[in-house]
């Protein structure tokens, strides 16, 4: 019955075995949810959040996942709208990743914002002058944008590809895909702009204040360019860990290639850019506001070693391997410079959400650390043990990876090969 | 929705949020609609074994898509683009025209032990299509695709009055854990059935018995190196599975291939042979 579901010629772990990798997924996707319950029925006394800290793991949690998740929008852009037709070997699997990351998001900003049977208020009596809003609304197009890009994915399963209007609209959806490509994109370029906006505009938070261009902080354009940047690496780096998994070579090496020469370029870009706003920064818009930049880096365990890192060592660094061609040849380099790219850009989330809120901006204000509770950590851990699953049943369902077949078989017969060599 | 909330005013800044807030629902509207619409015309239009073949087609590794002039050597390198229809296909209609195909001396090819009348067209999803002197068109399973389903657990074959599609589904016959779609060589209606005893499965009344109605097919000189192709991809489609190659050193295949390898996963080895998704 269940091999029935998979597509054909494509090796899946037995039911059992598979039975055994979700369930403890499965029962930490159930403690989550019995957290993000407590939250939702008794309230955030259930987390360590208070009026300062309105920002904590949750928001993190968004941020980072929000980002990592670019690369299905920017996949899909430089597949439908430019036309690199390599990346059509990950196009299934990057959107998954989109879907996995955006709906997480949305899930843990539902329980953070608590009272759900009014969520759609945000949308009948939105604040108009809010960033948030227009984050909102970008978001929850998107991710219907996204899900629409899952459907055919999910229609192409052998077995729904027997009902002939599955399989009709199936195909008829994906010749349309580019608009969704197009539209994916203008949403993603706004909305993670907007993220990083929305700290950018904080004249209460020097630490994340920044000045830009017209109604947009330079922070604004630093999101889309850290998101577009990171999302390749993202991709590459899960389907590295698939394949390592399930033991199985799932794309060529040129895509991976592709895939980290297109995040390392961008990534350069930001470093280029972060490094030069942070100039502007220290040198002219923190002192316009009475404080030096040394300040903020007087409060541990904040220290001047997190702006190097976030600049240097989880910037410059897997830049400059990405973009070297016998460094990135090399697996290892490749798969640390892509999981050095993706903490980067964890760290950057994690520096605008907590330290901009940890930092004490008036005279009688004091520094504030914030742990998160276990009912947080829980619902976090949720989102997470909710991606794995999704992705595990997609990837044994769904032909997410086209070329899976084809380079069993090359494998095969290179096997076969170097045998015969032997032999003889 | 915005403009009669709180604090909305009809500034540049709202005007093209708004703006581009009901573009882009309006975009994903028009997308879903336009998909839901062409695929209700595609359907009532009977498209489905059509975009199905094509689905299958474009899911063919690129060694499988070969043109049928690249197995002739007529061509080095060449993708068909036209999912193997060559009856749309103007070079194919050109090379024809200049170089057609050299008589085959005999009533048969033989292929690895395999026989393959010359007196009928073979689609390369492994069935043949003979033109009858009443006018129909006989449909059966060619020599290679008989022995690799040996003999069928199942059998379904259309009712006759039922239309049938070049490249859609024929019938559908089941052999282990292989539930195998063998592809129709012709467009036309089902006038009677038969089994793998009487040595075709079909009779058609095609909708054309003109010049281009079989155009399509291979014929001829075309199928020695075709069939010598298909072994190469049965031999691949097999070390895939973890068997060992046995047509390396000459032999021919078995009757039945199937029960030769009952540790392979048949429904792979199926599906790559006869072009199915």
């Amino acid at each position: 019955m269940d091999r029935e579901f998979i597509a054909r010629g494509l090796q899946r772990s037995s039911p059992g075995r598979f039975l055994l990798w979700i369930l403890p997924w499965a029962a930490l996707l159930a403690f989550g949810l019995y957290c993000a319950g407590l939250c939702l029925a008794k309230g955030l006394n259930q987390t360590n959040m208070d009026n300062r800290f309105a920002f904590g793991l949750w928001i993190f949690l968004d941020l980072t996942v929000i980002a990592l998740g670019a690369g299905a929008f920017l996949t899909g852009f430089l597949l439908y709208i430019l036309k690199l037709d390599e990346l059509r070997a990950v196009i299934n699997s990057a959107v998954v990743i989109g879907v996995v990351c955006y709906s997480g998001a949305v899930s843990a900003l539902m329980v953070d914002v608590g009272q759900p049977l009014r969520s759609w208020f945000t949308f009948w009596y939105p604040n108009v002058h809010s960033m948030l809003t227009e984050v909102t609304f970008c978001i929850s197009c998107y991710l219907t944008v996204l899900l629409i890009e899952y459907l055919p994915i999910v229609l192409r399963n052998r077995k729904l590809r027997d009902v002939p209007s599955f399989l009709v609209f199936e195909h008829k959806l994906h010749n349309l895909v580019y608009v969704l490509a197009g539209v994916g994109t203008f949403l993603s370029f706004f909305h993670q702009g907007s993220l990083g906006g929305l700290y950018g505009v904080l004249r209460g938070r020097p630490f994340a204040f920044r000045e830009g261009f017209a109604v947009w902080p330079s922070t604004f354009f630093l999101f889309i360019l850290s998101a577009a940047a990171v999302g390749p690496s993202f991709i590459l780096l899960t389907t590295k860990l698939v394949e390592t998994l399930s033991r199985k070579r799932l794309v060529r090496p040129t895509v991976y290639s592709l895939l980290a020469r297109v995040s390392g370029l961008l990534l350069a870009v930001y470093v280029l850019a972060k490094a030069v706003d942070t100039l502007v920064w220290i040198n002219r818009t923190s002192p316009g506001h009475g404080f030096l930049a040394s300040q903020y880096y007087s409060w541990k365990p904040f220290g001047t070693w997190i702006l190097f890192a976030e600049i240097v060592v989880f910037g410059m660094l897997p830049a400059l391997v990405m973009l070297t061609p016998r460094l990135r040849a090399h697996n290892g380099w490749l798969v640390g410079a892509a999981a050095m790219a993706c903490g980067g850009v964890a760290l950057n989330r994690f520096v605008m959400t907590v330290q901009t809120l940890a930092l004490p901006t008036l005279s009688f204000d004091s520094f504030v650390s914030y742990y998160p509770s276990w009912q947080e950590v829980g619902t976090f851990l949720a989102v997470v043990a909710y991606g794995v699953l999704l992705y595990s049943f997609s990837f044994r369902y769904f032909n997410l990876f086209p070329e899976e077949r084809e380079l069993r078989l090359e494998a095969a017969v290179h096997e076969e090969e170097s045998a015969l060599a032997g032999r003889y | 929705m915005l403009p009669w909330i709180y604090g909305f005013d009809w500034n540049t800044g709202h005007i093209v949020f708004l703006g581009a807030f009901y573009a882009v629902l309006a975009a994903i509207a028009a997308t879903l609609t336009a998909a839901a619409i062409r695929s209700l015309r595609a359907i009532r239009a009977g498209q489905t074994d059509a975009i199905r073949w094509h689905g299958d087609f474009e899911s063919l590794p690129e060694r499988d898509q070969v043109c049928r002039h690249v197995l002739t050597g007529e061509f080095r390198e060449r993708q068909c683009p036209h999912a193997f229809d060559c009856r749309e296909c103007e070079t194919h209609a050109k090379l024809i025209e200049r170089h057609p195909l050299a008589p085959v001396a005999g009533h048969e090819e033989d292929v690895s032990g395999m026989a393959f009348p010359l007196d009928r067209f073979y689609h390369r999803g492994h069935t043949w299509a003979r033109l009858e002197t009443d006018g129909t068109v006989l449909v059966g399973l060619d020599e290679l695709g008989a022995r690799l389903l040996g003999v069928p657990d199942a059998l379904t074959l259309p009712q006759p009055g039922e239309r049938t599609h070049a490249n859609g589904a024929a019938f559908h016959i089941r052999r282990r854990n292989a539930d195998v779609r063998v592809v129709s060589p012709v467009d036309g209606t089902v006038i009677e059935t038969g089994s793998a005893g009487r040595g075709w499965y079909l009779r058609v009344k095609p909708d054309s018995t003109g010049a281009n109605a079989f155009r399509h097919l291979l014929r001829g000189s075309e199928i020695r190196p075709w069939i010598e192709r298909e072994i190469e991809r049965l031999q691949l489609a097999l070390t895939a599975e973890g068997t060992a190659p046995a047509l390396a050193d000459g032999g021919v295949p078995v009757s039945d291939i199937a029960a030769a390898y009952p540790a392979a996963d048949w429904d792979a080895v199926c599906g790559e042979m006869f072009l199915e998704g």
